[in-house]
């Protein structure tokens, strides 16, 4: 598995997810962030597989603090993931360019 | 139920995360109840926790294979469930990398088992488990007499209906000689039927149409049905139905092709050909073959076959040895078609299993005395927190991996090997129709997992029940361990038993063999071989019997041949050609019949057939001459005891022949059938022949027959090529055929028994080696005391000794029942025979004797100082 690989559309949102949380980033919240978002139900098992796998490839690394009293599983986007949220943004605003629709269906 | 849904999702989650996220889906759990009500709450914790599984074990999975743990786990311990597997499947292959000699070991004893049992399995699911080709055979049925019914019965019967039957159709195998522009005349194996066949079968055509009604009145145009494999030969064009055939010298129109993987009665026939069935035909041919109604069986058939029965005998009138009124049964078609090589495939299939299940015990058995040697390593893992059930999943996984790569291993090589077994196998023409797919792998890999847990449970066992605490206990303080190994001793005793059941299974039917090989087949069968030949049927009978006259002056110009002769049908081999007997002076003998054989040429002195009184024929007996006939002792003894038969006249139905000579008794068919008395009548005499004949020919002294056959076939086809050679044989492979199925089956019991032998000596060796290890602390004290090291050898063996000595009294109780499954192979010879009995164990307790003893004289040899110093 290589970090260079570009990132699957479920490995970005979580990556979002992880960035968007903040220091509020543990499995359950980042899975709430993309439900909302996306409005589509996401499994807390996938999140944390996902999440895994994102930091076997050193995008987001995890860490153990306390919150409330309770020992929480935290993440964090390393500069890596950032790099790699950046090229993914990148690579998909080229992708757009000069994309026309003339001619074509509309959406609706 | 939702209990249900937060264990599946505590499953899915790692031990380091669980609490926290369990406590963080309840909340959210709880806030949806009260927002959404209570379905629809349920119904998101169900997601959730079915959501999950597939992450689950994609995590497990990589963090498995890789060995990843994520930063914040670090130093805490646990773990997923596919995550321990995994590691553990790791930590098995690194321990099994650097233990070689063991893996290798036990990879090689169990791929012998598992390729085996899987080849054999192979066989048996073809043979015996896969349907036949025929719609729903249940309901089919064999009629008694085979070969032997008349058109004229058939016709009477098919007549008046057939009780109790949806239909019935009569065949009888007949080869189809075809000539085809640049291929040497042949002959291709065929039957020809009554229309009735494939509707009998429930078989569909792949083309065209199969017969239909009226395909076999009298006048009606002949038409042939192909094989699949010959229509391929010919070309497999779909045009092939519609078109004309020349088959026996008959245009046939072929109105269809049957699909491939069709076959009847056997693989080997190719063709299906209609025949008019008359009702004045009064030759004994036909084989019946039926469909019982829906729902009758054929042992409810007594009455309907008594109403058939009684129409037979109210039309015919039968000789007591052919009467068709008598006995009548049905037989499945099953049991007729594959009756045969049912107790030789079974017989095979348990002995290969008993190798296996031996294979199993002598890898249970080395890792047992691998796992005591790795006491010290499991004893630090107890220390660190390892549980018995963790160690068990290890041994377990470890046990796993040896069964797989064995089960790769062995399906490679049941795979390239099967065609071996097939052929070592006494299948005859079914041994066709099987055939090596992918299910052989499939086999393999269940057999495998099967393996796992027959290897994988002593150790489990041995671990649970706590022997292992004894052995870490005292790993460390070599102490004298006494009483562990018992588990091991168990399999060793177990293997000794199998190994005797084989050994003994193998030995019954050597005796056997023996017997038959000791029956007289009354010729002399060195330097003979035998070509097969077959005119075209459209050859007039005169010129038939001048073409095989000049064949045999063909055969005779070879370098090497002495001598040559014909004969319509081979002794030892063709069963058949009977005909009705009529003495002179006897006018009120009852009607009987005797097999009766047309020759040419030199045929006694071809076979080695002894003269007993008169002569045989020469020159002088001519087709204008005086009909005269030569018989066989039985033939003078039983209708002329106590008389001199030279001189008396029989006749087969048309003038009386004079007997000029009795000859000794050649069994017909196989060297076990009854004798039958026997007539020789001269070809041109008969004045007429049949399609088929059989050169037999004798090499000299300094030629073999393999060596004179092949130059023989080439002079036929270059010299001859109207005459298609059919096959060939040594007349020895012919006495050898004769003897039945039970000579291969011997061949190949026997190995597999020497193997038993070997497996069994192994395993003692293996037990009595670790019996040794552990106990030398013991005995190098005790030498030190004045023991003698003749008394360490004699404890050693001893201890190996009562191990087999057990394993060989349970082994014979279960080889007087087991060697049952050999009874129909078996020739005057018992299963459980004591003879057979005596000499296995011999073989089986030298054996053990030899392999108890190397340790033993390595336990005398033991320098005390080393083991003191190097305990444990």
């Amino acid at each position: 598995m290589s970090a260079d690989a570009p990132l699957g559309t479920f490995e970005e949102q979580v990556l979002l997810g992880v960035a968007r949380a903040g220091d509020d980033a543990f499995g359950m919240n980042v899975r709430r962030i993309i439900e909302h978002a996306t409005g589509r139900d996401v499994a807390i098992g996938a999140v944390y597989a996902t999440l895994d796998r994102l930091e076997a490839k050193q995008l987001v690394r995890s860490f153990r603090t306390t919150r409330d009293g309770r020992s929480r599983r935290m993440f964090r986007v390393t500069r890596e993931g950032v790099g790699a949220l950046h090229d993914s943004r990148a690579m998909r605003e080229r992708l757009w360019q000069g994309v026309r629709f003339d001619g074509l269906p509309d959406e609706s | 139920m939702i209990r249900i849904a937060f264990a599946i999702l505590s499953r899915c989650l790692e031990p380091g995360e669980r609490d926290e996220v369990l406590d963080d889906v309840g909340r959210e759990y709880a806030t949806r109840r009260s927002r959404d009500g209570g379905i629809a709450a349920r119904r998101w914790l169900w997601r959730q926790a079915l959501g999950s599984v597939p992450g689950a074990f994609r995590r497990g999975w990589q963090r498995g294979s890789t060995g990843f743990v994520p930063e914040s786990e670090r130093l805490r311990g646990g773990g997923g469930v596919v995550e321990g597997w995994l590691l553990d499947a790791r930590f098995a292959l690194r321990g099994l990398r650097t233990r070689r000699q063991y893996t290798v070991l036990s990879v090689l004893t169990l791929a012998l088992g598992l390729g085996g049992t899987t080849a054999v399995f192979g066989v048996a699911r073809t043979l015996l488990l896969s349907p036949l080709p025929y719609g729903d055979e249940d309901g089919l049925v064999m009629f008694w007499h085979p070969y032997d019914w008349r058109e004229s019965e058939f016709t009477l019967l098919r007549g008046g209906g057939w009780p109790g039957l949806e239909g019935v159709a009569a065949y009888w195998p007949e080869g189809a000689f075809m000539r085809e522009p640049g291929r040497p005349a042949r002959l291709v194996p065929g039957l020809v039927s009554s229309a009735e066949l494939f509707d009998v079968l429930g078989a569909r055509p792949l083309l065209g149409r199969t017969f239909a009604p009226g395909d076999d009145a009298v006048g009606a145009a002949p038409v042939a049905v192909l094989s699949w494999g010959l229509w391929q030969e010919l070309g497999g064009r779909a045009d092939v139905v519609g078109s004309v055939l020349t088959l026996n010298g008959v245009a046939r129109e072929v109105v269809g092709v049957m699909p491939p993987g069709f076959w009847f009665p056997d693989p080997t026939v190719r063709l299906w050909m209609s025949t008019p069935m008359r009702a004045d035909d009064n030759v004994g041919r036909y084989t019946l073959v039926g469909r019982l109604e829906p729902g009758a069986t054929a042992a409810g058939m007594t009455e309907p076959l008594r109403r058939i029965t009684e129409r037979l005998s109210a039309n015919f009138t039968y000789p007591a040895e052919w009467d068709k009124t008598r006995n009548a049964s049905l037989t499945p078609l099953r049991d007729h078609l594959l009756g045969p090589v049912r107790p030789v495939v079974l017989a095979t299939l348990a002995a290969m299993a008993v190798i296996l299940l031996m294979a199993c015990a002598n890898v249970a058995t080395l890792m047992l005395a691998q796992l005591r040697g790795r006491a010290s390593e499991l004893a630090v893992r107890v220390a660190l927190g390892a549980g018995r059930r963790r160690l068990a999943q290890q041994l377990l996984v470890e046990a796993a991996l040896l069964a797989l790569v064995a089960g790769v291993v062995g399906a490679v090589a049941a795979s390239a090997g099967f065609s071996v077994l097939v052929a070592a196998l006494p299948l005859g023409v079914l041994g066709d129709v099987v055939a090596a797919d992918y299910t052989l792998y499939a086999a393999s890999l269940g057999l495998a997992c099967i393996v796992t847990l027959l290897v994988g449970l002593a150790p489990v066992f041995s671990l649970w029940r706590g022997e292992l605490r004894d052995t870490l206990a005292t790993a460390r303080t070599g102490g004298i361990g006494g009483r562990s190994g018992r588990l091991e001793d168990a399999l060793v005793v177990g293997e000794v038993a199998l190994a005797v059941l084989l050994a003994v299974g193998a030995a019954v039917l050597i005796r056997s063999v023996d017997n038959l090989r000791a029956i007289d087949d009354g010729i002399d069968a060195y330097g003979v071989a035998v070509i097969d030949v077959a005119m075209s049927g459209d050859v007039p009978p005169a010129v038939r019997l001048q073409r095989l006259r000049d064949l045999v002056e063909i055969v005779r110009t070879v370098p090497g041949v002495q001598a040559a002769a014909t004969v319509d049908r081979l002794a030892l081999r063709d069963r058949g050609g009977f005909w009705g007997l009529a003495i002179e002076d006897r006018p009120d003998m009852p009607m009987t019949t005797t097999a009766f054989r047309t020759i040419t040429g030199d045929w006694f002195d071809v076979m080695g057939v002894p003269l007993r009184a008169g002569r045989v024929f020469d020159a002088t007996d001519r087709a204008d001459g005086e009909p005269v006939l030569v018989v066989d002792e039985l033939f003078a003894r039983t209708y002329f005891p106590g008389e001199d038969a030279i001189g008396r006249r029989v006749s087969h139905g048309g003038d009386p022949f004079r007997i000029i000579g009795v000859v000794g008794t050649v069994p017909a068919g196989g060297l076990t059938d009854e004798r039958v008395p026997t007539r020789y009548v001269l070809n041109e005499q008969m004045g007429h022949t049949r399609e088929t004949a059989v050169i037999v020919l004798r090499a000299g002294a300094a030629a073999s027959a393999d060596a004179v056959l092949q130059d023989a076939v080439r002079r036929i086809q270059t010299d001859a090529g109207d005459i298609a050679v059919r096959g060939v044989a040594t007349m020895e492979s012919v006495v050898t055929q004769a003897l039945g199925p039970t000579h291969r089956i011997m061949q190949l019991m026997t190995m597999l028994g020497t193997l038993a032998l070997a497996l069994g000596a192994v395993g003692v060796y293996g037990v009595v080696t670790h019996y040794v290890h552990r106990r030398r602390r013991d005995w190098v004290i005790r030498m030190a005391l004045g023991m003698k090291p003749l008394d360490a050898v004699r404890q050693v063996v001893g201890r190996g000794m009562i191990l087999a000595l057990a394993g060989c009294a349970i082994g014979s109780v279960a080889a007087l029942a087991g060697t049952r499954v050999l009874a129909s192979l078996l020739y005057d010879v018992r299963p459980g025979d004591p003879a057979a009995l005596a000499a296995a164990l011999a073989a089986l307790l030298a054996a053990v004797l030899l392999a108890a003893l190397v340790p033993a004289l390595r336990a005398a040899r033991v320098d005390p100082a080393h083991v003191l110093r190097d305990a444990p």
